[in-house]
């Protein structure tokens, strides 16, 4: 987002203010301290009331507490400022997950994903939902999209590499694993899953023979 | 005038004039009396409007002079009669909804009196982008430093980059100037400051020393009202930059522009039109004519000399005529019919300096449109009189050839406004997404062009979109350390909050959250008088002291 202009030059945005207690917010949601974010959330409502920003900041620290009911209304809130909130989609999501409401929880991911394919939270979260519905088409076409944009992420590239073995392409999720093991050669979950397919692809080997 | 100094050292009067706003000039006089520097002088002009009284009667204080005239007569009458009154060896000026910060006055004088080549200082300022509430509050959303340009003389001969609140200057140079001129009604900042770029330097010192107001959204402020009328605005413009501050100018060279017509004709005026909107160096106009010619002719345009000439006479003789009276130190030959790019703003200035700071004797440099058939030049003028004197018999060009005259285009590298070319250039490749260039550029340009902070700053920025921050970091350090401005400081905790390090983006943010709240400069000074605080309404969040002032 553009802060009213401070994006090319840095002294001519006049969102200023706003920016600073929202962007506080986050951090103090980050290491804890949700009662200074909240502050910081509500100061920077009142300053721009029609940004979403600080009900997704909201929504994030009640979500982060527990209050699902409080966090879904800050997630609303936000979404009806700006439909287009990715973060705000996949906080929705979260909750439709934590309630066990997987499809609906799939849908949103998948919202927030299409507002912003950068979005890790997301994506991971579409992964986690995907393997409880045992769906996975989707999710792969994402992760796919993801590591375009983000090709040494072996977190994600370890997702994706476990989700074609679990479709059967066998070849793609070797050549994925062995991807990051060059990237990262202390990478147990990688190292375990590769062995695992190697195994399987040998027994199946002598089975044929 | 010599001024008898005290042992507090110089007496500096600050020059404010109000109009229709009583709610913050309190707040703007409270700034000068929290001063840390003692020896000032007010001296507050009422310029009619809203009567200001009650405010200035609460500020009990010898220092403070009032005039109180009921009829408004615009800022640079208003200036001028407070000149009158000023009694300070330092002029600086105050509007009436601004304010210093405690060490404005101090921190100008002591640049001023630290060294002597400079009569003019300048500081920089927050632009304080606010919202305006029913009551008159004004909410800060942005403090901004919008200018902070080192001293430029032909930048401030084509426009101002100096604000007025921010200057101090010598009281004997704008008298030398011949004060404010009262034909201005908009730009008379720019009047004052470039009148005294032709008689002296100015000092930047980069430190933030006040703030300035402007609100989002529709602003009423005068000046930005009076902008919208164009034909007005271009009208003071072209006023102010035509205008020629007694002589003799100590730090200006001027240039004498002989134009080469044959006759009064509609080309001449064209081509007086063309210098009169597409330069901006101070220039006089020689045009030779007959005196039939002559007679009943009246130029469009200021600052024209007719020379007589003989009727039908060459092209020579009447050059000859023009450089025998002109007084320019440089002198411009420009034929008539040769026309000015619309958007061209330097037009004669392109090939004059390359010529003032080239060292080579016998050195011309030609206008960039001219061609064989339409040709002019720039030159120093004892240097083609001398030419003319020895090869008068020859056609123009040949005694220049004669007289070992190398003329040639000026490179686009010798135009001036380098540096703002190179700045263009950057945000251009920003604008392509190419932040990684810009920040070279920018690297380049605070090395080779001055403006260090704010080009470093732009660099840092630059950087964070390129991805790149930990170099950004260590460029915006030191830059911080010495003016951490409040977009320097979102800039480190933002490269802090995506290193994830929170605890340092938490305390760099929160830095830059007391400066735009206005405690972090606050906590330094001693209120001099009580004032009701402004109740909040039920639904706006606690805020701080300063926030509940008038001024937030």
């Amino acid at each position: 987002m553009d802060l009213a202009g401070a994006l090319h030059n840095p002294d001519q945005g006049w969102m200023q203010r706003y920016e600073i207690v929202k962007e506080l917010g986050d951090c103090y949601a980050s290491v804890g301290e949700y009662e200074n974010a909240r502050r910081c959330y509500e100061q920077a409502s009142w300053l721009e009331p029609d940004e979403a920003g600080p009900y997704v900041g909201t929504g994030v620290i009640e979500l982060q507490q527990g209050r699902l009911e409080d966090a879904e209304l800050a997630f609303r809130v936000a979404l009806r400022l700006d439909g287009c909130n990715s973060r705000a989609w996949a906080g929705l999501a979260m909750i439709a997950q934590q309630c066990g409401r997987l499809q609906q929880a799939f849908d949103y991911y998948l919202k927030s994903l299409e507002l912003d394919n950068n979005h890790l939270t997301a994506l991971l979260g579409l992964f986690q939902v995907s393997c409880q519905m045992g769906t996975f088409r989707q999710v792969i076409h994402y992760l796919q999209v993801y590591l375009q944009m983000h090709p040494a992420d072996t977190s994600v590239m370890f997702c994706l590499a476990a989700l074609y073995a679990k479709e059967g392409q066998i070849r793609q999720a070797q050549d994925l694993l062995k991807d990051i093991l060059a990237l990262e050669p202390g990478h147990q979950d990688a190292r375990q899953l590769l062995e695992e397919l190697e195994h399987k692809a040998l027994q199946k080997g002598r089975n044929e023979v | 005038m010599t001024f008898r100094r005290s042992q507090h050292g110089p007496l500096v009067s600050i020059l404010i004039s109000t109009y229709n706003r009583p709610q913050y000039l309190a707040e703007a006089l409270e700034s000068i009396f929290r001063q840390t520097w003692p020896h000032l002088q007010v001296v507050l002009v009422r310029d009619g409007g809203a009567d200001v009284e009650e405010v200035v009667r609460r500020f009990d204080d010898r220092r403070l002079t009032f005039i109180n005239r009921a009829e408004n007569r615009g800022l640079p009458y208003s200036f001028n009669e407070a000149l009158a009154h000023a009694r300070g060896e330092y002029i600086c000026y105050l509007g009436d909804d601004d304010k210093f910060y405690p060490h404005h006055v101090q921190r100008l004088v002591e640049a001023i009196e630290s060294q002597d080549r400079c009569g003019a200082v300048y500081s920089d300022l927050y632009k304080v982008h606010c919202r305006v509430k029913p009551d008159g509050r004004r909410i800060a959303l942005a403090k901004n430093l919008e200018i902070s340009r080192d001293f430029d003389r032909m930048l401030m001969l084509q426009f101002n980059h100096v604000l007025h609140v921010s200057v101090m200057h010598r009281k004997d140079l704008l008298e030398r100037a011949g004060g404010y001129n009262e034909n201005l009604n908009v730009l008379i900042d720019w009047d004052l400051n470039r009148k005294l770029c032709f008689y002296t330097d100015f000092l930047h010192v980069p430190q933030i020393t006040g703030e300035y107001y402007g609100p989002v959204g529709e602003c009423d402020r005068i000046s930005v009202q009076r902008r919208k009328n164009v034909q007005d605005y271009l009208r003071n413009v072209l006023t102010i930059r035509t205008t020629r501050p007694p002589k003799p100018w100590p730090c200006v060279e001027d240039l004498s522009v002989l134009v080469l017509a044959e006759r009064a004709d509609a080309l001449l005026e064209q081509t007086l039109r063309d210098l009169w909107s597409h330069t901006f160096y101070p220039q006089q106009i020689y045009v030779a004519l007959s005196p039939e010619q002559a007679s009943g002719w009246r130029p469009a345009v200021p600052n024209v000399v007719v020379v007589p000439a003989e009727p039908a006479s060459s092209l020579e003789k009447r050059v000859d005529r023009m450089l025998a009276v002109c007084e320019g130190a440089y002198t411009a030959l420009v034929p008539t019919g040769l026309a000015a790019e619309m958007d061209e703003a330097a037009w004669l200035e392109r090939s004059l300096c390359p010529l003032l700071e080239c060292r080579q004797p016998y050195q011309a440099f030609e206008l960039v449109e001219a061609t064989e058939t339409c040709w002019g030049a720039v030159f120093r003028t004892e240097e083609l009189r001398r030419v003319r004197r020895q090869y008068g018999h020859l056609p123009l060009r040949a005694s220049l050839q004669a007289g070992g005259f190398s003329v040639r285009k000026p490179k686009f590298e010798e135009y001036p406004f380098r540096f703002d070319h190179f700045l263009a250039a950057a945000e251009q490749v920003q604008q392509e997404g190419d932040w990684g260039y810009a920040a070279q550029i920018y690297a380049y340009l605070a090395e080779h062009f001055g403006n260090g902070l704010w080009m470093r700053t732009r660099q840092a920025h630059a950087l964070i979109q390129a991805g790149r921050c930990g170099e950004a970091l260590q460029v915006l350090e030191p830059v911080l350390s010495v003016r951490p401005t409040v977009s320097g400081l979102m800039l480190a905790a933002r490269i802090y909050q995506k290193q994830k390090n929170y605890r340092r983006a938490i305390e760099f943010y929160e830095q830059a959250r007391r400066v735009v709240e206005g405690t972090e400069v606050q906590r330094r000074w001693i209120p001099p008088i009580r004032r009701k605080a402004v109740k909040p309404a039920a639904d706006e969040p606690e805020m701080s002291t300063e926030e509940s002032r008038v001024w937030t």
